[in-house]
């Protein structure tokens, strides 16, 4: 054996070690939680009732979900802009269903078969490397938002059926039902993307996607494999919205693409992909939680809440770039 | 106060740039430890070390892209404690990195003038006076480069050129070169030097970062060598051999030349074979068979058709023509099947096609048969890393540990970690790229003594190189190319490096249109 590398070598890197400046994004964003629990929590003795902090789990499991399932994408270099219109439409699909056979079950099925065939749909587009994804899944945004009032008529499908009494009443052990739901969706993408193969090419995708394919990695397949599963994911948190609201409505999904998004990148997921967790995901989910909550409870107004949104979603952005 | 009795030159005109004590330590490693460094105006400096040694880190201090955590820099009259990119460059001082940061949608006169354009009367960019200018400036450089042409179609060399030439335009004193032969062939090299010359000439201090010795030994004044962070010495270029400068950097002496090679046995069946393979404008019926323990190496002047023939062998770029592997056809129409067949490519550019760096050694390793660490698709975490870290031994990963994203890594332990994915991948057959361009004497030497180990445990090793010292250190055959068709093979036992270069260069562009 030689000699020559028992001698330890400085590992000047001809980068500056990311791993250690990536901690302070993180290490930010519980700041700014504990920030805003603090501030609200002085400002209105509510804000740390049960019934409050049940009510802000209970706000936050559609976002959460479909939070979640964007992290794998992003992970990978991709992104889903139609999954809002995808909600929309999964959740019509639903209640049309309901209404149609009086089976909840169906309805369920229908909702998930929706969203999995729209979110394969996306995967087969983005991974024929026409365009990016991007540009793609605007164009299926549209569409699907233009499908959305084709189908209910422009009007709201009022079909959840039991939906309604297990998601938008329902609570077991205390906790609201779809904080179940966001916990099982939470724990299935972590396990994706830390111990799957298919999350492991996510990872490698998103941090060089040449040397990912010249490795073998099957690049066309898991970026269909991906998309397919966040669309099975958006349809769950569209069976999950419909019976929070007791109806699907044309536009109920509008805006969760760009709120998803903002939470995974304010979790630390760069949008450039490569890195990143769904345990940062949870935390941007929650700051966007907490901040919406605490600003009602504080009394701001409706007109400044998304304003204030938006600074706390650029300066987090912001943070991030830093690292 | 010279704290050292070490061998010391004082530099006879102005000093260009001096660094003193400058000390950094990252994540509790000391990169570089009180180091002293000094170049004058106009003097060319060499700047050697293993990979760790710690000049990138002493080249990124200088052009102000790393804080030191102590010492102190002067450029001329100026002192400062830490500089940053904008006040290094106002200084004077710019760096050339391997991947020069340049613009390749751009003009070479865009390029050269990219953050300080000319402008008209009306503010608007002024490309024509921007062209002249550009025109003007390469001409006193005695570049001949087309300044409308966009950068990207330009070869590396001439991208160089572009970002030396922009440098210069930028009235630099100082010009930090980090390994700038790297992707340059012989002709180009030497009209790089002829380049540094003149700059030098100019009254420019150039600091010249390099792994090739007999580089560093023809082209530098003086040579500083770093070892794990601290300053060894400062020799003149002209008082000291290749061998002195290898001890310098080593610490003790290094064994002449990896032992080798297996007695010539009889030739088993070739394990790989191709027959009239062909890629318009590229290959030429090429044929070859390489044997079960053989190491092959590929060579040839830039546009040879050497680099091309490894892609096609490897799978990467598809060919007309025949090719067996192990008896069987092999026309893989991906590298996913190539790979399944037990052939395996490393590309020479790894923070581009060859590694993610983001990741750890260990993921890296296992990316080209994760299968094998998996039951149904999920991936057993302790096997990866129990297998990552045997491949880790095998290699001399330093440090050891495979769960370290390879971007902290040096770059020869970036370079083993790509051939660990290859091993791990079981590779019958081993298609490698410049297997050690940018690796420092002794892991060159480990990593050579590993490939030959493959070898002959049963893989078949075809490797592209354009540096001719390891073609024969390495190589049971050498093969050269000349415009896409083989035109010579070498024994390389006793061949000298002159003999293959001037093969190499045999030939020149219009001679096939004779035979």
């Amino acid at each position: 054996m030689t000699e020559a590398m028992t001698t330890p070598d400085a590992t000047a890197g001809k980068k500056a070690p990311t791993p250690r400046t990536w901690q302070i994004g993180r290490y930010a964003l519980l700041l700014a939680l504990a920030a805003v629990v603090v501030v609200t929590a002085i400002g209105n003795p509510r804000f740390l009732s049960t019934n409050n902090l049940l009510n802000i789990l209970f706000q936050i499991s559609t976002l959460g979900v479909v939070a979640a399932g964007q992290t794998m994408l992003l992970v990978s270099g991709g992104l889903d802009l139609s999954v809002g219109a995808n909600l929309s439409v999964a959740g019509l699909a639903a209640a049309l269903t309901i209404l149609a056979t009086g089976s909840t079950t169906l309805g369920v099925f229908a909702g998930l078969v929706t969203g999995l065939l729209i979110g394969c749909a996306n995967g087969l587009l983005v991974a024929s490397n026409r365009a990016n994804p991007f540009i793609i899944t605007l164009g299926t945004m549209t569409f699907l938002q233009g499908v959305a009032v084709v189908i209910s008529g422009g009007s709201p499908v009022n079909g959840a059926g039991a939906l309604f009494d297990l998601f938008g009443l329902g609570s077991t052990f205390g906790i609201p039902n779809p904080a179940y739901i966001f916990a099982v969706v939470l724990i299935a993408t972590w396990f994706v993307l830390g111990r799957v193969m298919l999350g492991r090419y996510a990872y490698a995708i998103g941090g060089n996607e040449e040397a990912a394919r010249l490795s073998g990695v099957p690049v066309a397949r898991v970026k269909i494999g991906l998309y397919t599963l966040n669309g099975l994911i958006v349809g769950a948190a569209a069976v999950l919205l419909t019976g929070i609201l007791d109806s699907a409505l044309p536009n109920m999904g509008t805006g969760y693409e760009l709120r998803a998004i903002a939470a995974v990148v304010i979790g630390g997921t760069p949008l450039s992909g490569g890195r990143g967790s769904v345990l940062g995901t949870l935390g941007g989910v929650l700051l966007l939680g907490l901040v919406s909550n605490s600003m009602n409870l504080l009394g701001v107004g409706a007109n400044y809440q998304s304003a204030v949104l938006g600074l706390i979603i650029t300066a987090a952005v912001l943070l991030q770039k830093r690292t | 106060m010279m704290p050292t009795g070490l061998p010391e030159t004082t530099p006879a005109a102005a000093t260009a740039i001096e660094a003193r004590g400058i000390s950094k330590t990252y994540e509790g490693t000391l990169a570089l430890d009180a180091v002293d460094f000094s170049v004058a105006a106009g003097e060319v400096h060499g700047l050697v070390g293993k990979n760790g040694a710690g000049k990138s880190t002493l080249l990124r201090i200088l052009a102000g892209a790393t804080r030191p955590d102590s010492g102190e820099i002067r450029i001329g009259e100026v002192r400062v404690t830490a500089l940053n990119p904008i006040a290094a460059q106002r200084a004077g001082v710019v760096a050339v990195y391997q991947n020069a940061e340049l613009h390749l949608n751009l003009s070479v006169a865009a390029n050269i003038f990219l953050g300080s354009e000319l402008r008209t009367r009306l503010r608007l960019v002024d490309n024509a006076a921007m062209e002249s200018e550009a025109e003007a400036l390469l001409g006193r450089l005695g570049l001949s480069l087309p300044v409308k042409a966009t950068l990207g179609d330009l070869d590396i060399a001439h991208r160089q050129q572009v970002a030396i030439a922009k440098a210069v335009r930028a009235n630099a004193r100082v010009l930090l070169l980090d390994e700038p032969t790297a992707a340059l062939n012989k002709s180009q090299t030497d009209f790089l030097f002829r380049l540094i010359r003149s700059l030098a000439a100019r009254r420019i201090a150039v600091v010249y970062i390099s792994h090739h010795l007999d580089e560093v030994l023809a082209i530098a004044d003086r040579i500083t060598v770093l070892r794990n962070g601290r300053r060894v010495g400062v020799v003149t270029a002209g008082s000291v051999n290749k061998g002195d400068l290898v001890e310098m950097i080593a610490g003790h002496s290094v064994a002449g030349i990896s032992e080798r090679r297996r007695p010539a046995a009889a030739k088993p069946e070739p394990i790989l074979s191709l027959q009239a393979v062909s890629l318009p404008g590229h290959l030429h019926d090429v044929a070859l068979d390489v044997a079960a323990g053989e190491i092959v190496g590929l060579t040839g002047r830039t546009g040879a058709g050497a680099r091309t023939l490894a892609s096609v062998i490897a799978g990467v770029t598809a060919a007309h023509g025949a090719m067996t592997v192990g008896g069987a056809p092999f026309a893989p129409r991906s590298i996913r099947e190539a790979i399944a067949r037990g052939v395996v490519f490393a590309a020479e550019d790894m923070r581009q096609r060859g590694l993610v760096m983001a990741m750890s050694a260990a993921a890296n390793m296992t990316l080209a048969r994760l299968g094998a660490v998996a039951r149904r698709g999920v991936i057993m975490l302790g096997q990866e890393h129990a297998e990552a870290f045997r491949l880790g031994e095998f290699l001399d990963l330093t440090p050891r540990d495979p769960s370290r994203a390879v971007m902290t890594l040096s770059g020869g332990n970036q370079r083993k970690v790509l051939i660990g994915r290859a091993v791990f991948a079981d590779a019958r057959v081993l298609v490698l790229e410049e297997p050690t361009q940018g690796v420092d004497v002794e892991a060159r030497r480990q990593i050579h003594d590993r490939l030959r180990q493959l070898a002959d445990r049963g893989a078949a090793i075809i490797f592209f190189s354009t540096d001719l010292e390891e073609l024969i250190e390495l190589a049971d055959r050498i093969v050269i190319l000349n415009d896409g068709r083989i035109q010579r093979e070498f024994d390389p036992e006793g061949l000298a490096p002159e003999v293959l270069l001037t093969a190499i260069q045999a030939g020149g562009p219009d001679e096939h249109r004779h035979d």
